[in-house]
């Protein structure tokens, strides 16, 4: 029972504000689970934003914050871990 | 749930020393993480209605449109000297300023000189990109023997525009610093393909709390941040951060080159 | 505390003088003949007679001791600098920057002779420097002209009034001959004026911050800070304009002189009413902004033309034509090079008028 919760409900959680990303890439090469990517759509500010997906490439995000203190931005605007 | 909070700023949250204003800087750029480790070091610090922070000349000139926080622009170069008149008016105030390579080693290179051996307890981070970023790419004392810029079109040479200045050097050669310190900024490439490490940010973070602890301990701060300009270097963001860890590193390498408070033992 | 009765040379007047109106610091460097100032108040700092004087320091350049002060000011602090021809050119990128963001500041020049280095004789050349502006981006600097050992103690009161009523540099302008002086006087009463700076940079309050800058990059915007610059100016020029006159009642003839050349004028004046000729003398003291209007009405009363007696080829005589505008002739009197007229040489020159 726990186990499936586990697998619907992800532990951890990147917020971001896509209004400010520059689409610089930082965040998405520091991160060591690859759960960042940049999107096809253009913000506001004519980038392509970078968007959170719980699951990477190598596993899912563990809230190390690595992707927050990369970027210049500000626009990494939380790293949470969630309780089930 | 956040994951680890303090009473007012979150870990990993937006500083209350940020304006909310996003910022000028291209993308990519160190400038943008320090403003970051900045605001957040001083709302760490729950500093903001004791400080001045002195916008100097170069990409970080519009400093005071991200920080809330009471400023004052100096002429280019000048930023130590205002600093000082500041500071010496009002001990008890936390005064800072980002200067850019040109700024702090070119033209405003006697007024660091003399802040730093006369100890004045200020705090002042050199971003150097290596470069003229904000003018548009011309040389600075900083640039790497042989790098193109728009004034050095057939690459620096020595004969004609002498070596890369070492700043961090000779501001430690002086016995005035209380806290000299080189940190290798950007995020840097690994072994593994397209995979960077943030230690730089991480350093960078100790040393911006490190420097406000040395000035509130009276004693004159000056970090160096090694970045980079891709777009006066011409290259893309990561090409840029490949470069720098390949070129700017060795030339002017990271350490702690004075720490006269034993901050970093703590 | 300084006696009553002194006899002091007029920089070290100038340094007590900025001491009684509660000079708070100090920034300069040494530089021939204005080091008296920096080498009188050397000897105050941390004085009790003086508490608000807490801060002397010397400057590794003029470059760098104009942007002490504006880290000073930017505190709403008293902060004064003295310096010569030389030194003052190397201040004005800061007095430019202390203009575009409003900031208090006394600059007293000492004025030597000449371009380049010169030579340490008195000389009015920086005239057009401190009146019309030495710097860039087109500014007004208030300018203050003392004519006595007396004067230099009690204008710095007048300048901290004037730079803190306006936020302004205000530039105390002398010359080598009037630091060098030694003369007796009475030290005069000098009031230390007080103000109140809620524009002041010493930490934001709740939403209230406080940004010093001279720089607006959208340009209606700095369309809008020039307009008002301007305007100040205008107002200062309303407000301000001072000058002093010496028989200038039933004068034909009238002397239009500042600083030395105005003591000078003063003996040639005497003189020749003794002789029972005509004559007067009006010394701005406001060299900016300039007292056209008393000057100007000069000519209703009766004045017939004006002889400018300057240290220099010729500067202030541009003003005193501007404010005539045409009315009266204007001659223009000149020495240089460090050198001084003899006031027998105006007696000469008004002679050789009336012939």
């Amino acid at each position: 029972m726990a186990s499936a919760l586990l697998q619907v409900a992800p532990q951890a959680h990147v917020e971001v504000n896509a209004e400010l990303c520059k689409g610089c890439d930082l965040c998405v090469v520091v991160c060591p689970q690859q759960n960042l990517r940049l999107s096809d759509r253009f913000n506001r500010m004519g980038y392509h934003p970078v968007e959170f997906d719980v699951h990477g490439r190598k596993g899912d995000c563990t809230a190390c914050g690595l992707c927050y203190w990369a970027c210049p931005d500000f626009a990494i605007v939380s790293v949470e871990r969630r309780r089930q | 749930m956040i994951a680890a909070s303090a009473p007012r700023e979150a870990k990993f949250g937006p500083s209350s020393i940020w304006t909310g204003t996003p910022t000028h800087y291209c993308a990519g750029c160190e400038h943008g993480t320090l403003t970051h480790l900045i605001a957040k070091a001083l709302a760490e610090r729950d500093a903001r209605e004791r400080t001045v922070m002195v916008s100097s000349v170069g990409c970080s000139v519009f400093a005071h449109e991200y920080l809330d926080l009471d400023s004052v622009q100096a002429p280019h170069g000048r930023a130590p000297a205002v600093m000082t008149g500041i500071k010496r008016a009002h001990p008890e105030l936390l005064v800072f300023s980002v200067q850019g390579d040109g700024d702090a080693a070119s033209i405003g290179l006697l007024e660091l000189l003399h802040a730093a051996n006369r100890g004045e307890p200020i705090t002042i981070f050199m971003v150097n990109n290596a470069i003229y970023g904000m003018t548009g790419g011309q040389m600075a004392p900083t640039t790497p023997v042989g790098m193109v810029t728009t004034t050095s079109p057939e690459g620096r040479s020595v004969p004609q525009a002498g070596y890369p200045l070492d700043t961090t050097k000779l501001v430690a050669s002086l016995e005035g610093p209380a806290y000299v310190r080189r940190v290798f900024f950007p995020i840097s490439p690994t072994p593994a393909p397209d995979f960077f490490n943030a230690r730089g940010a991480l350093e960078g973070m100790q040393a911006v709390r490190h420097a406000f602890d040395a000035q509130e301990k009276g004693g004159f701060a000056f970090v160096e941040f090694v970045s980079t300009c891709s777009v006066n270097w011409k290259m893309s963001v990561l090409d840029a951060k490949r470069y720098a860890a390949q070129v700017l590193a060795p030339l002017f390498p990271s350490g702690v080159l004075r720490d006269r408070f034993g901050l970093e033992r703590r | 505390m300084t006696a009553p009765r002194q006899f002091l040379k007029g920089n070290e007047a100038l340094a007590y003088g900025a001491l009684h109106a509660g000079l708070q610091s100090f920034y300069g460097y040494p530089i021939t003949p204005s080091s008296e100032v920096p080498e009188t108040l050397a000897t105050q700092v941390g004085r009790p007679e003086y508490p608000e004087f807490r801060t002397f320091l010397q400057a590794a350049s003029e470059v760098e001791a104009i942007n002490l002060m504006l880290g000073a000011a930017a505190t709403g602090e008293k902060t004064m600098t003295a310096t010569s021809g030389p030194g003052f050119s190397l201040m004005q990128e800061g007095i430019s920057y202390a203009h575009g963001a409003e900031l208090p500041m006394l600059i007293a020049n000492v004025n030597r002779a000449g371009p380049g280095l010169g030579n340490l004789g008195p000389e009015q050349t920086d005239y057009f420097a401190a009146v019309k502006g030495g710097g860039h981006g087109g500014y007004r600097n208030v300018v203050l002209a003392p004519d006595s050992v007396p004067e230099m103690a009690s204008f710095p009161s007048l300048g901290f009034s004037l730079a803190f009523r306006y936020r302004t540099p205000v530039i105390l302008l002398t010359d080598a001959f009037l630091g060098q002086l030694k003369e007796d006087l009475e030290f005069p009463t000098i009031e230390s004026p007080t103000f109140d700076t809620p524009w002041a940079a010493t930490g934001a309050r709740g939403t209230t911050r406080h940004v010093l800058s001279s720089m607006h990059i959208e340009l209606p915007e700095q369309n809008l800070v020039s307009r008002h610059l301007r305007d100040k100016f205008a107002e200062i020029t309303r407000r301000e304009q001072r000058s002093e006159e010496l028989e200038t009642r039933g004068a034909r003839v009238v002397f239009v002189a500042y600083g030395i050349c105005a003591r000078l004028a003063q003996r040639a004046v005497r003189v020749l009413r003794d002789r029972s000729v005509p004559v007067g003398l009006f010394r701005p003291i406001t060299l900016a902004p300039f007292p056209r209007d008393r000057l100007r009405a000069l000519v209703d009363e009766g004045v017939r033309s004006f002889v400018v007696v300057e240290l220099n080829t010729g500067q202030m005589v541009e003003d005193v034509r501007l404010a005539v505008d045409g009315a009266a002739p204007v001659r223009s009197m000149n020495q240089f090079g460090g050198l001084l007229p003899s006031y027998r040489d105006l007696v000469d020159e008004i002679g050789a008028l009336a012939a």
